[in-house]
């Protein structure tokens, strides 16, 4: 049994005076591989985003409960809002580069968190293409736009530098959605490779993927989580009716 | 058939609508070079373009305009220094740091801002802007080089805030999202991504302010001096100074028509318009080649020697304009780039929202001061008798009740002008023509007459209606130029109310058959209508404030009465002003009084127009 990283308690979140999350309880474990499914608009991606706090730049938005990220609330008022988004770091659903090349876009994770030196940066920007499996493919072109290179490319570009600032835990809203079926096996490899380092978040609406990826599972529903636990569990032996039905298609 | 042929004939007449914009710029283009061409051949264009004496009534008079461009470029460079600082500020102030309510206040300050008629402002610079130089700066007299240029950065602040603005909220906020996400703050977020990625519309916005600046007229004439010299030492920012357009402004009227001296006046309209007009052009590729420019900068030998040019740039200019000052800010700069990464990113974050912040409260003060004085001086003077009496002893008693009526007049003919042909070319280009070459043709027309100073309006409305129609300066030849100056307007605003109704309404009517003038009119105008008013409401405040392009084609300053035929000439309130202002010593108090009238007038337009706009866009929502 692996440590748990972030420990979710009684969590509920409001958008104006839409209840969106209900009292969610959740475990996530180090360096394991979490997917959350359930059908559009259950919450699985505003959970998410709880996580490292991306709620915060909506308006309207309120959160009770806690959310436990190295024995602290991360919701309490001393915590550092930028400190913990280093430490748990995004990639969202459409690819979203800067327009800048892509080695500006690796880098602007350490500069922003103040690494000036040139050969650091290069060492730090070919760790992490590496670490992302894209290395060989732009290694003669990293002063080229970001914005030119496949999608597929660009996704990897954008977990290069969320890893590029070494966080602990990686949160993944649908990261393959917007790619075709080539890239998206080559995310999902490198998903695999990923928790040997980081511990991986994924929300995701295509259940293949979380059957491939996952070592856990959640299933959320109208802002609950309706069942969560080992993956293979999940799917072959799911122990709440409405998991089951969405498991083999009945609804969704 | 018959249907077929009534179809055709309401298309041509659109056509013949959107054509006319271009016609009227072509026309206009033709006779400047028509007439300042014999100034090129008479005077020799080295000799125009760098003589360096201005005396068209010496003997031999002498057409030197150099001293004349390099004070429309000093003065111009002047406003850009106050205006793109303050201007980029309160954009990035109201796009990203202001809450949603503050947002919603300062918008429409800004667009205040930009509907102060330019010889309000003009009066204003005059009778308080110089006298504060003079005393702070304690020199002999304000008219000068600075006052033009603060006067003109605070004209082209709303061109630039909109801009940018614009740009930067077309910024993805996916962009946003992943520089937080990686734990940059707010203002890092809004230094390394957001602002590169608006690079072009900020650089567009600049441009655009700068070709602003450049055409004003009015407000530069009232408080530069108008000596036609060239400053000595050439940083001397207390010098008078005279621009082209003032130069304009200020010999037209009095003018034998045919001398060299009137040529040489379309020739310095030309090398205005040519300007003015690479300006706009140089912008409109920039909007449209946004990649271009990114690629560019990601050129690491240019970037470079960029930075390198505008380093030396920067030091020349703090050191030769603000001595020992300029050196010490310099210094700090330069600390800064060496050591500033020891700052803490959320010190950094602090200082630049104060500056930031700082640059919204300077542009809302300067809003209000202006409106303080015009609004408390003016309140004193208005009365019944000033609002419905004729006046007297040279506009210094009695009323301005011809102005007024004048003033309407001319709107109301400039629009029953204007709204046909406008609206009519707003229906052609979008309902009309696909992407064509015809289409890119008529918009770069409408587009250059956009873009043309309204003194050049001015000067070929003196010169075709007044003088080559032998109209005479008379109502008719001022409604005829207002229209041709407000006809963009119309055209942009209405063409974008239509183009915002969702093409699914068009399929619906057409497919049950009804022919496309139908469709056009009971289906796509009635739900574009506001915003079609819209744009000639707007139109109504910009004919409404205009001096320069009336004041040689239709204003006389003194007449009891009001005129009874379209050949007479008129009064009309911004030329009140200006005379007032400018040559009735004691005229002040009515100055104030014109000036709030005038301004009550336009900001009444411009707040319908709001109005209009914000009640259906609550209402209509596809």
């Amino acid at each position: 049994m692996k440590n748990i990283i972030i420990d979710v308690k009684k969590l509920n979140l409001w958008y104006e005076n839409n209840h969106v999350l209900k009292d969610i309880s959740i475990e996530i474990r180090e360096n394991r591989v979490t997917t959350l499914i359930g059908p559009s608009g259950c919450g699985k991606s505003t959970l998410l985003r709880t996580f490292n706090r991306m709620n915060d730049i909506i308006d309207g938005c309120k959160i009770e409960g806690n959310v436990i990220y190295e024995e602290k609330n991360i919701y309490n008022k001393s915590i550092n809002v930028v400190e913990l988004r280093r430490k748990i770091g995004m990639v969202f659903q459409k690819p979203n580069p800067f327009p800048k090349s892509i080695y500006e876009n690796v880098a602007y994770g350490p500069r922003i968190h103040g690494i000036r030196s040139k050969d650091e940066l290069d060492k730090i920007v070919e760790r992490s293409l590496k670490r992302a499996a894209l290395w060989n493919e732009v290694k003669d072109r990293l002063n080229e736009s970001a914005m030119e290179i496949s999608g597929g490319q660009q996704q990897r570009v954008c977990i290069a530098r969320a890893l590029a600032v070494e966080p602990k835990v990686l949160l993944m809203d649908e990261p393959a959605s917007a790619l075709d079926p080539i890239a998206t096996a080559k995310i999902e490899n490198l998903i695999n490779d990923l928790k040997k380092q980081y511990t991986v978040i994924i929300v995701t609406h295509n259940m293949q993927q979380a059957a491939r990826v996952g070592d856990y599972t959640g299933f959320m529903y109208l802002g609950k989580l309706i069942e969560f636990g080992k993956t293979k569990h999940i799917f072959e032996n799911p122990e709440k009716e409405l998991t089951k039905k969405y498991i083999t298609g009945s609804f969704g | 058939m018959n249907k077929n042929i009534f179809e055709a004939g309401i298309k041509s007449s659109f056509f013949i609508a959107a054509v006319s914009s271009i016609l009227i710029v072509l026309f206009i283009i033709l006779f400047l070079f028509k007439e300042g061409y014999v100034s090129f051949e008479n005077i020799g264009i080295i000799n125009f373009l760098f003589g360096k004496e201005w005396i068209p009534t010496g003997y031999p008079p002498r057409f030197g305009a150099l001293p004349l461009i390099v004070g429309t470029l000093l003065v111009t460079a002047g406003a850009a220094a106050i205006s793109i600082p303050l201007g980029i500020g309160s954009a990035i102030f109201t796009s990203e740091i202001a809450s949603y309510r503050v947002k919603r206040f300062l918008k429409p300050m800004i667009e205040l801002l930009s509907g102060i008629p330019s010889v309000v402002y003009g009066f204003f610079g005059l009778i308080v802007l110089t006298d504060w130089i003079r005393i702070v700066f304690n020199r002999p007299t304000g008219e000068s080089w600075l006052a033009g240029s603060i006067l003109l950065g605070i004209m082209a602040l709303p061109t630039i805030v909109t801009v940018v603005e614009d740009s930067i909220s077309s910024v993805p906020k996916e962009y946003r999202e992943a520089s937080l996400a990686l734990g940059a703050n707010k203002w890092q977020t809004i230094k390394e991504v957001i602002l590169p990625a608006s690079l072009s519309g900020i650089t567009a916005a600049i441009i655009l302010g700068i070709g602003r600046a450049i055409g004003e007229t009015m407000a530069v004439m009232m408080v530069t001096g108008n000596s036609a010299i060239i400053p000595s030492p050439i940083t001397n920012i207390f010098s008078p100074i005279r621009t082209i357009t003032g130069t304009l402004g200020i010999e037209m009227g009095e003018v034998g028509v045919g001398s060299i001296h009137y040529h040489a006046l379309f020739g310095l309209a030309v090398i205005l318009f040519v300007i003015v007009l690479s300006i706009n052009m140089i912008s409109h590729l920039l909007i449209k080649k946004n990649i271009c420019i990114r690629n560019i900068m990601l050129n690491k030998n240019i970037k470079n020697t960029i930075h390198v040019i505008l380093f030396v740039f920067i030091l020349w200019i703090l050191v030769s304009f603000f001595g020992i000052y300029g050196i010490i800010v310099f210094v700090i700069g330069v600390f800064y780039h060496l050591f500033g990464y020891k700052i803490s990113a959320k010190i950094k974050q602090r200082a630049a929202f104060i500056i930031i912040s700082l640059s919204v409260i300077v542009v809302l003060f300067v809003l209000c001061v202006i409106l303080y004085y015009i609004v408390f001086n003016g309140m004193r003077a208005i009365s019944w008798e000033f609002l419905t009496q004729p006046l007297k002893d040279a506009g210094r008693a009695g009323g301005i009740y011809p102005a007024i009526i004048g003033t309407l007049y001319l709107v109301g003919g400039a629009i029953f002008v204007a709204m046909p042909l406008g609206v009519g070319a707003s229906i052609y280009l979008s309902e009309y023509t696909k992407k064509s070459r015809i289409k890119s043709i008529i918009k770069a027309g409408i587009d250059s007459l956009n873009g043309t100073p309204s003194i050049v309006f001015g000067l070929f409305g003196f010169a075709f209606f007044v003088l080559y129609l032998k109209i005479g300066i008379s109502l008719i030849a001022g409604q005829l130029i207002l229209a041709f100056l407000i006809l963009p307007t119309i055209i942009k605003t209405s063409e974008e109310a239509l183009k915002n109704v969702p093409q699914t309404i068009r399929e619906a009517s057409l497919a049950l058959g009804a022919t496309k003038w139908q469709t056009i009119r009971k289906s796509v105008l009635p739900s574009a209508i506001p915003g079609v008013i819209t744009g000639v409401i707007l139109g109504m405040g910009r004919a409404a404030g205009e001096t320069a392009p009336i004041m040689f084609t239709a204003t006389v300053f003194s007449q009891r009465y009001i005129p009874s035929s379209i050949f007479q000439p008129v009064m009309a309130l911004p030329y009140h002003l200006f005379v007032l202002a400018t040559s009735i010593p004691g005229g002040t108090k009515n100055a104030y009084g014109t000036a709030l009238v005038l301004l009550i007038i336009v900001m009444l337009l411009y707040g319908v127009a709001t109005l209009i706009r914000e009640h259906y866009r609550k209402k209509i929502r596809w």
